[in-house]
């Protein structure tokens, strides 16, 4: 019998969608006439996205990955070399390429995976609560928030997440896989608690729980919780 | 000093216009100058609800394009001397509205002596919603007792808080105020709405009133008033206090408990 997956490496060609404007209703607008214009050929197009502005809104990257798809297409990576980019990126699922290819890119990320450790780095610290569509990732640490994260939020950390208020939103923990991340939080009320990418969802989070000051964690790759002292 | 206003939502048919219509009103009725603003391109109807859409001649697109002066746009109402409507263009698409043309016509108005410029948010919370709460310094987030409603109000105020100009030049931030329309005590004590103060924590934003469910707003609607001018309603009770709130007055909550039912009604229903 053959195997039943191989990995081979190979260059693609894909369309690459530059995008000027960090205005999701223009872009929506530009897209629709583009599409409008050979509706079949972009049927099914795989799509790599690439901004050339910064600092795009935090909800950017999503909203535009569901017009895309609205439009027939489907988005598959992002080129950028904008760290807060890359980031929404990453918890969108989008694949990310780098903009230099070949030996410069790689010899660039192997020194920035050997380097700094984010033993040192304090937690990063969110004063408010994340409403609705709203994203917060901190990347390579700990997350704090002083408030709650409320239903349709979405907060990530590489590390432990510590909500102070209530988490009615969801939660991921661990996201680059670290299966010791916990989450701890003032009151559990969460859609979706995730260490790890092992996940529950509300309706399995034991009624006994809910609403309780508690801690989530991982034990024989499933999400576990008990109630801080 | 004036202010500027944003009745916003998010999610549509919640009752803006309704509330900006009404609101506008009672602060005119105390004697304050007043503006409202159609930000609705495309689909007008603040005008239909203040009773006086056979007058509009401009609109404000006409203004912010430069086709028409504020004075010649603003039409007087016919109720108070102090309360003036700049409709909405029918039809024009939502992308005539920029920024800057906005900012301009809510300096004109600001020269023009108007206390309180209030502007009537389209549903959404893409360009046409942006730009009405852009230049806010208070907002009035109207929300209904259902989880969608209360989840797209999430949302706006966090664009208000992010997107805002005050937001964007880090001064200080826009005052949130929470309105609760449709309010139907008798169905939030049976679990199928949402209650005010499971609302008032979620969203962390101060209730400045609540509007009972009312036919009332319909018929007021109909006959092209705004309904605080309809007198004994609950509805223009509500929206008389929200006004009188804003201003600084302290009134007690309403509208927001069932009526106890009678002995006979407990047991033979309703
Ligand atoms: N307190 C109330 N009781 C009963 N009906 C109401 C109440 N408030 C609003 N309505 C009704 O709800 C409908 C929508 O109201 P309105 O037009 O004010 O909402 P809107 O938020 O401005 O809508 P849009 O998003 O389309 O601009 C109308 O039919 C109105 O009569
Ligand atoms: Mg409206």
């Amino acid at each position: 019998m053959t195997q039943p997956i191989e990995l081979k490496g190979s260059v693609m060609s894909f369309t690459v969608l530059k995008v000027h404007s960090d205005d999701i209703g223009q872009v929506q607008h530009a897209l629709a006439e583009k599409v409008q214009q050979a509706p079949g050929f972009f049927q099914n197009v795989p799509v790599v996205i690439e901004p050339t502005v910064t600092a795009l809104p935090p909800t950017f990257l999503a909203q535009l990955m569901e017009i895309l798809r609205q439009n027939g297409m489907m988005p598959i990576g992002l080129r950028t070399q904008d760290e807060a980019i890359r980031q929404q990126a990453e918890f969108a699922g989008l694949g990310i390429f780098d903009i230099e290819t070949g030996k410069r890119a790689r010899a660039e990320r192997a020194k920035r995976e050997k380097g700094e450790s984010c033993a040192a780095a304090p937690g990063k610290l969110v004063l408010k609560t994340i409403r609705s569509g709203q994203q917060v990732y901190a990347k390579n640490r700990d997350l704090v928030i002083i408030g709650s994260v409320n239903p349709g939020a979405e907060v990530y950390a590489d590390g432990h997440i510590h909500v102070y208020g209530a988490l009615k939103g969801r939660a991921f923990a661990g996201a680059q896989g670290d299966e010791t991340a916990r989450i701890f939080v003032s009151r559990l009320e969460a859609e979706l608690v995730c260490i790890a990418g092992l996940y529950i969802l509300a309706e399995d989070i034991p009624p006994a729980i809910r609403g309780k000051a508690v801690t989530a964690f991982l034990q024989n790759e499933k999400v576990e919780f008990s109630e801080l002292p | 000093m004036s202010r500027v206003i944003v009745v916003t939502s998010g999610k549509g048919g919640v009752g803006k216009t309704t509330t900006s219509a009404s609101f506008s009103m009672g602060l005119a009725l105390r004697g304050h100058k007043t503006a409202v603003i159609d930000f609705d391109v495309g689909l007008r109807n603040l005008d239909l609800i203040m009773g006086c859409e056979r007058r509009v001649v401009y609109d404000f697109v006409n203004v912010v394009q430069g086709e028409a002066t504020l004075k010649q746009a603003l039409i007087k109402d016919k109720h108070t001397p102090n309360l003036y409507v700049l409709a909405a263009s029918q039809t024009r698409d939502k992308d005539a509205l920029t920024k800057e043309g906005v900012g301009q016509v809510i300096d004109g108005l600001k020269e023009m002596g108007f206390e309180y410029i209030i502007c009537d948010s389209p549903a959404g919370i893409e360009k046409g919603a942006q730009l009405a709460l852009y230049y806010a310094d208070d907002a009035l987030v109207v929300t209904n007792p259902e989880v969608s409603s209360v989840r797209d109000s999430d949302r706006i105020l966090g664009i208000l808080q992010a997107k805002s100009k005050r937001a964007e030049e880090g001064m200080e931030p826009i005052r949130e105020n929470l309105i609760l329309t449709r309010y139907n005590p008798e169905r939030v004590e049976e679990g199928e709405m949402m209650s005010w103060d499971d609302i008032v924590e979620l969203l962390g934003v101060p209730l400045l009133g609540a509007v009972p469910e009312s036919e009332d707003v319909l018929n007021a609607s109909n006959a092209g008033v705004p309904v605080i001018l309809h007198e004994g309603s609950p509805a223009a009770q509500a929206y008389e206090d929200i006004v009188a709130r804003y201003l600084g007055e302290e009134r007690p909550q309403r509208f927001l408990t069932a009526e106890k039912k009678g002995l006979l009604k407990k047991l033979f229903g309703k």
